[in-house]
């Protein structure tokens, strides 16, 4: 179920009540489980099974990780479950795509092939539990956790229903130790929590659906030539709504999860904010970010063997961060576009060290207003439906098309989409080196009150028209 | 952070520490024995049950409001005609059902009452305000339990509208969402016409804050290729979708009546054809897809009467200069005279029966709420001979009513 529907504010008073009337931590975990369960379900309910199977099975491999006496034995049972996660996910996401480029390659060599077309639902959240399930594993076997006893908790953290279908991607070793004792009730941690549900919804059903999505959706399926401004309103439109649609996720997920009693780390820190992109890394899909280097980037050697070794394992591990968000090359060419200026970067940074200059406010924020750009540019490829549509939209952008451009967005939804992005960056360019708790623990209580009356009347102005979230088919 | 991290530069994750604040207070999580992660979140130290309550009380004041104020300016209680609505409605149809399908007038003009009175069945439901009836035919089509009677209203601009066009997308839609209708969304959507019979703003079409924002006085550029505007809310639609045209809209002369009337004209005049496409390239495509349009629908409407469903084309009246606006998109002749003969299914244009072409249509498009039980039953008798006739081939064309200027 949508956090922004009636069916999860009604599921979710209940489980509230439930949850902070049982005495028992045991039982109170199990109905945590049933609640996370009846959650995914609600979508298609043979796929909780799926995920059930996932995580059985790695508890399982957790065990046998654990329990091996050689190295070789270890590997092998890790092996074993990234075969089985990775295989999964495979399968469901990436089956009609292996399919069709192999079909592509064939005809290369002249092989006709027509592979069959896999009728599948790719079901929701694959992406996220698979990598919530796989890190247990991987951990057990790096050694930094050791396997859980209770199968019970285990699928508690792979499926606790606030992080379950579109993050954050919260690691088992930072899920089961709270799940080991029970969190003492805490009205403050628990409105505060309920304000940051009301913020997520706030930026999810206002900002992303109501302010944003039109334009971005208008530009992004529109056939012909665009005007230029109506391009470059389209992608800010865009460059907004993927921040608020999946920010609002996890910022409903962290207040969610508070109210239960459970702390989820950040996902987003102002990212569009950033001067450059390794700083961006740092403040976009966190938890993304933090999985990819620990299980990837520094498996692969990390920096350790040379730059040129270091720059070439950023573009796989970049690559791969491009393709698990959607099997198309479109989403590979994002990927790659965030990989090359992460290499850039490191090449400038090396070449401009000792530079002096580069730390005044004026080249800080015009570095900032670059990477900003460059990103933009980068979700053009993210969101076009194929290459093409990509092209059209860049050369709109640039001014370099060939015939006039098509103004097709109303004035009031650019005025829109303008005040949106006026204030997103704003915003994060003045919260860059705080916190959101930093600031509204020195706003007057009046302020705070105004705020979130503001933003709970805006939620019930939109009329719930219940969207799903972005990450959601990822 | 995590030990591993220590041997990488890689900077483009290395998460920053939590960032003090000097009036918040850190609450102790429960430590891991395994775990070097610290992430205890941090709580503002702010008087949170003040503020909880103080928010409450502001909310629900502006929501008492807002609702009060709807109700002023002449809304009252009643569900959204949503895709939900249309999908639970679909999900009625039963092997013997008698499906009406079409646009608003169909929506608008056919009393269920009525219908189930004389026919023996409540008919459910499925035309749908401002589509093409063609996708939900060719669903009907690829519909094997289906074998009932089907009563198709023809409106040919909207009938024959592209694909991609907005009238196929509102079929499209609905058609989508009963494919992918989870429980959640079912769930929602019983709850939410609970509230709906209850609260008058809550009317997705013009009190959403999507739909105040487009209603803000903004001019578009002088070279914007902007759709016009949809009509404002003038209508009700009950849990068996029975649409009811609300009173205001139904007064000669009033503002709703007027606005509503003048919001057809525009919506109702052929858009200039895409720059980026060679005008006579454009007619040709556009020429090839009515074309096949003609023969999907031929094609669809043989599979339903093998498997024994009775048809009938229905066109409902239609007044006023809208007349010559549909004629000048789709010509009468060539619209509903081929759908007609083409498939040799009985056929009632409204347009032409006196007892049904009486009525005044307040907005030129739909009949008021008491017209339309009028009109219903008087229409009965048509539907009842269209139903009982035999059916002809369509190469018997001949046979098949011949279709007049309304």
């Amino acid at each position: 179920m949508l956090f922004n529907s009636l069916t999860f504010v009604v599921f979710f008073v209940i489980v509230l009540t439930l949850y902070w009337t049982l005495r028992s931590w045991e039982a109170r975990k199990n109905l945590l489980l049933a609640a996370s369960y009846l959650f995914y379900g609600t979508w298609n309910p043979p796929f909780a099974l799926l995920l059930f199977a996932t995580t059985a099975l790695d508890f399982w491999l957790g065990a046998r990780i654990a329990a091996a006496r050689t190295p070789g034995q270890r590997k092998a049972w890790l092996i074993a479950s990234l075969t089985s996660n990775l295989s999964m996910l495979g399968f469901f996401k990436y089956g009609n795509f292996l399919l069709e480029n192999t079909k592509a390659l064939l005809a290369l060599a002249g092989i006709a092939y027509q592979p069959p077309h896999l009728d599948l639902f790719l079901p929701i959240g694959i992406s996220f539990y698979t990598f919530h399930s796989l890190s247990y594993t991987l951990d057990v076997y790096r050694g930094t956790t050791q396997p859980t006893r209770s199968l019970r908790d285990f699928t508690l953290a792979v499926s606790f229903f606030p992080q379950l279908v579109a993050g954050p991607i919260v690691r088992a070793v930072d899920f089961l130790p709270q799940a080991a004792q029970p969190p003492k009730p805490d009205s403050s941690r628990f409105i505060w929590g309920l304000l940051l549900m009301t913020l997520g919804l706030f930026e999810k059903t206002v900002l992303a659906d109501t302010m944003l999505a039109s334009a971005a959706e208008s530009v992004f399926s529109y056939h012909g030539p665009l005007a230029s401004l109506d391009a470059w309103t389209g992608v800010l439109a865009f460059s907004g709504q993927i921040f608020f649609d999946f920010a609002g996720y996890s910022t409903c997920a962290i207040g969610a999860a508070l109210t239960l009693g459970f702390h989820l780390r950040d996902n987003f820190r102002f990212p569009y904010a950033a001067v450059g992109f390794s700083d961006f890394w740092r403040r976009w899909h966190i938890s993304l970010s933090t999985f990819l280097r620990d299980y990837l980037y520094i498996p692969l050697g990390g920096n350790r063997a040379g730059a040129v070794k270091a720059a070439l394992n950023l573009m796989i591990v970049m690559f791969i961060g491009g393709l698990w968000h959607g099997a198309a090359w479109t989403f590979v060419v994002w990927g790659v576009i965030h990989g090359l200026m992460l290499v850039l970067e490191r090449v400038l940074r090396h070449i401009f060290k000792d530079a002096a200059w580069t730390d005044r406010l004026g080249v800080q924020v015009l570095l900032g207003l670059g990477t900003y750009a460059v990103v933009c540019l980068a979700w053009v490829f993210f969101r076009a439906p194929d290459f093409g549509s990509a092209m059209r939209i860049v050369m709109a952008m640039v001014g370099r098309l060939p015939i006039a451009g098509d103004a097709i967005l109303p004035t009031r939804e650019i005025l829109q989409v303008m005040i949106v992005t006026a204030g997103l960056l704003a915003a994060h360019w003045l919260l860059r080196k705080t916190s959101m708790e930093a600031v509204v623990a020195r706003t007057p209580r009046w302020a705070v009150t105004a705020v979130w009356s503001v933003m709970l009347f805006s939620i019930i102005l939109t009329q719930g028209n219940g969207n799903a979230f972005i990450y959601f088919q990822f | 952070m995590h030990s591993s991290t220590s041997n990488s530069e890689f900077d483009l994750t290395t998460a920053p520490a939590p960032l003090p604040s000097p009036n918040a207070r850190r609450r102790p999580a429960p430590r891991a024995a395994q775990s070097d992660l610290d992430f205890t979140r941090v709580i503002p130290a702010l008087p949170w049950k003040g503020i909880v309550a103080a928010t409450a009380l502001l909310t629900l004041a502006a929501t008492v409001a807002w609702e009060i104020n709807a109700r002023t300016h002449g809304y009252a209680p009643s569900l959204n005609d949503t895709p939900d609505l249309w999908a639970e409605q679909r999900n009625r149809v039963e092997p013997n059902s008698i499906v009406l399908v079409g646009t608003s007038r169909m929506l608008f003009n056919a009393d269920l009452d009525v219908l189930e009175e004389a026919l023996g069945q409540r008919p459910v439901q499925l035309a749908l305000a401002g589509s093409s009836p063609f996708p939900v035919l060719a669903d009907l089509a690829q519909d094997p339990s289906f074998h009932g009677t089907l009563i198709l209203d023809i409106v040919p601009a909207m009938f024959l509208a592209p694909a991609g066009s907005p009238p196929m997308a509102v079929s499209q839609k609905a058609l989508r969402r009963r494919d992918e209708w989870n429980y959640s969304q079912k769930w929602s959507h019983r709850m939410g016409m609970d509230l709906e019979e209850h609260v008058a703003f809550l009317k997705q079409e013009d009190l959403s804050l999507a739909q105040l924002l487009k209603q803000l006085p903004i001019p578009n550029r002088a070279n914007a290729q902007v759709g016009p505007p949809l009509p404002p809310y003038f209508y009700t639609v009950d849990r068996d979708r029975r649409g009811r045209m609300v009173e205001q809209a139904a007064i000669l002369g009033s503002p709703l009546q007027q606005r509503v009337a003048h919001g057809w004209l525009p919506l109702f005049t052929m858009p200039p054809p895409p720059s980026f496409i060679p005008p006579e390239q454009f007619g040709k495509m556009m020429g090839e897809a009515i074309e096949q349009r003609f023969k999907d629908t031929a094609q669809h409407i043989a599979t339903l009467r093998a498997r024994g469903v009775k048809i009938v084309f229905v066109r409902m009246p239609v007044q006023g200069p809208l007349v010559q606006k549909e004629e000048a998109i789709v010509p009468l002749a060539f619209g509903w005279g081929r759908l007609v003969q083409e498939n040799g299914v009985p056929a009632i244009d409204t347009n032409t029966v006196p007892e049904l072409n009486s009525f005044i249509l307040p907005e030129w498009s739909h009949l008021s709420a008491p017209d339309s039980v009028e009109f219903t039953k008087r229409l009965v008798p048509h539907l009842q001979r269209a139903l009982g006739a035999v059916e002809v081939p369509a190469a018997a064309n001949a046979a098949a009513p011949r279709p007049t200027s309304g």
